[in-house]
């Protein structure tokens, strides 16, 4: 209501004051040269300066003072000719009318299409002062005391899987980074930044994430989730036999009805493992709950391969689009080697250095990867 | 509801926009006084509720209130305070919003300080820059509309692109808008002279203080805009023809010559029709610089946005103003009384020549840039027209243009003698030959050919000063005397001096920059040390920072000569951490008039960093020069003068016109 009270007593404003030189007594229009005049007789004092001080010869000036002077004429005489006609009242009916009625029906007309007359103003300050339920505003609010108080361990510990969950990667990782630097490692901060790694690099598990997930087995052997991880990062650099020693001993240790079973009884088949005395899958048969959850978990073979396929290629065509992006193009390469499509890679390596053809990472990559690259190799 | 105060604020702008884009027409058609006082009077409305609005804006951006779409896009809440305010216009629909601001600004000094104008014309002026803001409004309020709301509003902002968060954004895109919009008062001026049908020349000293305005402020904007991609892109150039550099370059060039014919038409009520055509296409050029910018058209750090129906919106605006003023041009034109005629060799000559040098110029730039978007949208096919092209045809035509500047101020109006000129100034040209050797002997090597551009540097500085030598004839009257004269003297005569003294300064910076400046390329481990002109870099390794919105990791280097440290420089990698965009931040290093020039590169295996270092030698005479040209323009237009015409008026002092000017 106040709103509209503002918004009515500024229209008005505006219509009074555009009305104001239609109310005032309309004054004859004089055909008005004399600001003409003066700019002429301004010229010819600046000759009798110039002339005075030397700076052109008689003769010069009298020829410009000779054309100053006819224009001045001219203006003089158009002057007084408009001067003299005669003053003509005239009614504005029309145009007050105009100047009345736009801004009320333009400014309503147009505002009430584009304005939201509803919403109040929103400062984030008052907004965090009262944040009730709204998840976002309290991750803001942590995240302005964390910037304040950059050292609280507990806040950053507290912020990392919310940020995981709802995908801001970056932010969790620079979380999971900050809390185990001020609260010192533990399983649960190490395998939650592992996985947030594996999952900023489109699953693949790169050195960073293995050495996490490794140093959170160190301390928590026992841990399902940390092993299987770094089984999975044997997977995927070819080492089979590595890979399975790592899901046998997790199915070694797990319950037989444990959730994650099926998944790793699956990894264990594809390293060329055998499933022990198919307790795993009895147990997930029996139980409908986790076969619901293994299917939506685990994807047959085919199927995750073609997801990987599916984020991989998805990334080669961004790229494609905006090439300029060495952490993409590193990490299309590493994804095409490991998932074994050698020419797909060296092609990738070739776009990329391309466009970084100084990038020591690309050529360390293509080393590491065992890519040959014409020309560029060092 | 400041919010929605702002929004509406700008809806009834339009109203305003749209009564004064009529009535004042009418009125001056008919000589209805009332009619046209409503133009000053709706003009200074306009420029009340357009700065309401934008001041909604920016209060909405300096307390984060993220219910506003656009605030959410391009702010942050930790972002630092003077980002907030720049942010404003570091967006499409914010810096448009600030265009829209700056126009009706103008409009409403003309307002103010057109007392001195006939009626009519004054209401003319206003009424076609009602025209403008009325498009301006609608393209906002239509298609990029700053104050569209969101709800629920998110909790945090999508942060400023990293490469605007720079003091860079406060002043530039103002201070380029200054100059871009305030030509629009001189295409205003232009098209009502068109509409009356009537041009003299008192109508030249009017519009002079307007396009010396315009000119001070695009001559700082683009200089501003150059050091920032010099120091900001981290690429150690300065100026690299981009689309975007030239699309504020053509205004410049053009207004230039506008300046320059302005001054002939004033004089000797010459070249009328010319100096209206000019007026027309500067603004033009600066309409298109505008929209080439935001249409989408060009990719650069400058398209925040791109939107189908903009585009087409903007090819509107550019074809109604453009196509219309020029169709006016061709059908009123003819009908102004043609002005006086000169000899070849005079000061009127020497400003032909000045014009012709500089509109073919705008030319070779208009074709080089549009060029290769013709192209890829007739065939697809992509090229790209670079440094070298630009070199060879505009550096070839502004050779005979520098030469020609200082002849200009010496040679008389109506009929000059240039064997009297050349005999003046041979002492001149002899002392900038020998201190173009001289320069090229101290700093020992580089392309002989490089000495001709040496000279041609303080050939124009020199030049300037000649002129007040001659001018105070110090010669023959002796030394006191001499500064007398020269005190009596109009402020245009020094604001000319003054700007092609900065002229002078720029040519030889650009010249003892590409000639003697050294690029290299290293790979820096720890400790490691590289000589470069002079100075010996040591690399002292990189450490790891936090900024409010960013990480970086800052390389330090310790630079010596002979063996004493002289000063250390950090260079920097940063990663915004809200767009995860990493930039980097060149370290540099002034001594004198030269720098050093310091960008980090990729990191290699063991430890070592890929650094790139520049000596710019005399590299800040480039932006110097620009300075000292806008100076030039500011003591011309305190110049008594230029505020004439106002018999039955108190003259104004010096100070108000300034102020509002700035």
């Amino acid at each position: 209501m106040v709103l509209w009270i503002i918004l009515a007593a500024l229209t008005a404003a505006v219509a009074a004051i555009l009305i104001l030189p239609f109310a005032r007594a309309t004054k004859a229009a004089s055909a008005d040269r004399a600001g003409e005049v003066a700019v002429y007789r301004d010229q010819l004092a600046e000759l009798d300066r110039d002339r005075a001080q030397g700076l052109i010869n008689a003769e010069e000036a009298e020829y410009a003072r000779a054309e100053i002077g006819r224009r001045l004429l001219a203006a003089a005489g158009a002057g007084e000719a408009g001067e003299t006609a005669a003053p003509k009242t005239r009614k504005h009916g029309l145009a007050t009318a105009a100047v009345t009625l736009m801004p009320p029906v333009v400014g309503l007309c147009l505002y009430l299409a584009l304005g939201n007359p509803g919403l109040p103003d929103q400062p984030l300050e008052a907004r965090l002062a009262n944040p009730g339920n709204n998840v976002a505003l309290l991750v803001a609010k942590a995240e302005r005391h964390l910037a304040e108080n950059p050292n609280d361990g507990a806040g950053w510990d507290l912020l990392a899987p919310i940020y995981f969950r709802s995908m801001r990667l970056g932010d969790a990782e620079l979380a999971y980074r900050n809390a185990i630097r001020i609260l010192g490692p533990n399983p649960v901060r190490l395998a939650g930044l592992g996985e947030t790694l594996v999952a900023s690099n489109d699953g693949i598990v790169t050195e960073d994430a293995r050495a996490a997930f490794e140093q959170a087995m160190k301390l928590d052997p026992d841990n399902p989730r940390s092993r299987f991880y770094v089984g999975l990062g044997f997977e995927q650099a070819g080492r089979a036999a590595e890979a399975r020693a790592q899901f046998e001993t997790i199915a070694k240790a797990s319950p037989p009805d444990a959730p994650w079973m099926q998944l790793v009884n699956q990894h264990i088949a594809r390293n060329g493992g055998t499933v022990v005395s198919g307790k795993g899958t009895a147990q997930a048969l029996g139980n409908p709950s986790q076969a619901d959850m293994a299917a939506a978990e685990n994807m047959s073979q085919g199927d995750r391969q073609a997801m990987v396929r599916g984020m991989v290629d998805s990334l080669a065509e961004r790229l494609k689009q905006d090439p300029n992006n060495l952490e993409g193009w590193v990490r299309l390469v590493r994804s095409y080697a490991v998932l074994g499509d050698k020419p797909k890679a060296e092609e990738a390596l070739k776009s990329g250095l391309k466009q970084f053809p100084s990038s020591g990472e690309l050529v360390a990559l293509a080393n590491e990867m065992g890519l040959a690259v014409e020309g560029v190799a060092q | 509801m400041i919010i929605e105060i702002g929004h509406y604020a700008l809806v009834l702008a339009l109203a305003t926009a749209l009564i004064l884009s009529v009535l004042p027409v009418i009125g001056a058609r008919r000589g209805d006084a009332a009619m046209m006082a409503l133009a000053p009077t709706g003009s200074l409305v306009l420029f009340a509720l357009v700065t309401l609005s934008f001041g909604a804006l920016t209060w909405a951006y300096v307390v984060s209130d993220f219910s506003v779409a656009n605030v959410w896009e391009n702010s942050h809440s930790l972002m630092p305070l003077i980002y907030k305010y720049s942010g404003v216009w570091g967006n499409h629909e914010g810096s448009m919003l600030l265009w829209l601001l700056i126009l009706v600004f103008f409009s409403a000094l003309v307002a103010v300080f057109g007392g001195n104008l006939p009626d009519t014309l004054r209401a003319n002026v206003l009424a076609v820059q009602a025209w403008i803001s009325t498009a301006f409004l609608l393209f906002i309020l239509l298609t990029s509309n700053p104050f569209l709301r969101l709800d629920p509003a998110p909790a945090e902002g999508q942060d400023l692109n990293p490469v605007l968060q720079d003091f860079g954004l406060a002043v530039h895109p103002p201070l380029l808008y200054l100059g871009y919009v305030g030509f629009s008062v001189c295409f205003s001026f232009a098209v009502a002279a068109l509409i009356e049908g009537r041009i003299d020349a008192a109508w030249a000293r009017w519009v002079r203080p307007w396009t010396l305005a315009a000119w001070t402020f695009l001559t700082a904007g683009i200089a501003m805009g150059s050091y920032w991609a010099y120091y900001e892109l981290g690429w150690g150039g300065w100026w690299f023809w981009d689309p975007v550099e030239n699309a504020s370059f053509m205004p410049w060039l053009a207004g230039t010559a506008l300046l320059h014919s302005a001054l002939v038409m004033e004089k000797r009520e010459a070249l009328k029709i010319w100096t209206v055509l000019l007026a027309i296409m500067t603004f033009s050029l600066s309409l298109l610089g505008t929209f080439l910018v935001r249409s989408g058209v060009l990719t650069s750090v400058h398209s925040f946005a791109t939107d189908p129906t903009r585009g087409i919106f903007i090819l509107c605006i550019l074809a109604i103003f453009i196509g219309g003023a020029f169709v006016l041009f061709a059908w009123r034109a003819p009908m102004l009384k043609a002005g006086g005629i000169f000899a070849p060799i005079s000061r009127e000559g020497a400003l032909v020549l000045n014009n012709l040098i500089l509109t073919v110029a705008t030319a070779t730039v208009l074709t080089g840039t549009l060029y290769p978007l013709i192209l890829e949208t007739l065939t697809g096919e992509k090229i790209s027209v670079g440094a070298p092209f630009f070199n060879m045809t505009f550096g070839l035509l502004m050779l005979p243009l520098l030469v020609a500047v200082p002849f200009g101020p010496v040679l008389a109006w109506k009929r000059g003698d240039l064997l009297g000129a050349l005999q003046r100034l041979w002492v001149f040209a002899g002392l900038s030959m020998f201190a173009g050797l001289a320069f090229f002997y101290i700093q020992n090597g580089g392309p002989v050919l490089a000495i001709f551009g040496l000279a041609l540097g303080f050939w124009g500085m020199i030049g300037a000063l000649a002129d007040l030598w001659y001018r105070g004839n110090f010669a023959k009257v002796g030394f006191s005397v001499g500064v007398k004269r020269l005190i009596g003297l109009p402020r245009s005569v020094f604001g000319t001096a003054i700007a092609h003294f900065g002229l002078g300064v720029t040519v030889l910076g650009i010249f003892a920059a590409t000639t003697f400046g050294t690029e290299t390329v290293v790979e820096m481990k720890q400790g490691a040390s590289v000589d470069v002109g002079g100075y010996s870099l040591t690399y002292d390794g990189l450490r790891d920072a936090v900024g409010p919105n960013y990480t970086e990791s800052r390389g330090h280097f310790a630079v010596s000569r002979g063996g004493v440290e002289v000063a250390d420089v950090w260079s920097s990698k940063r990663l915004y951490t809200a767009r995860r965009m990493p930039t980097t931040e060149a370290g540099i290093l002034t001594f004198g008039l030269s720098q050093l020039y310091v960008s980090l590169g990729d990191a290699m295996e063991g430890g070592g960093m890929v650094v790139r270092i520049w000596w710019k030698p005399f590299i800040l005479c480039i932006w110097g020069g620009a300075l000292v040209m806008m100076a030039g323009g500011f003591v011309s237009l305190s110049d008594r003068r230029l505020r004439v015409g106002a018999p039955s008026r108190k003259a104004k002092p010096v100070k108000a016109r300034l102020e509002a000017a700035e």
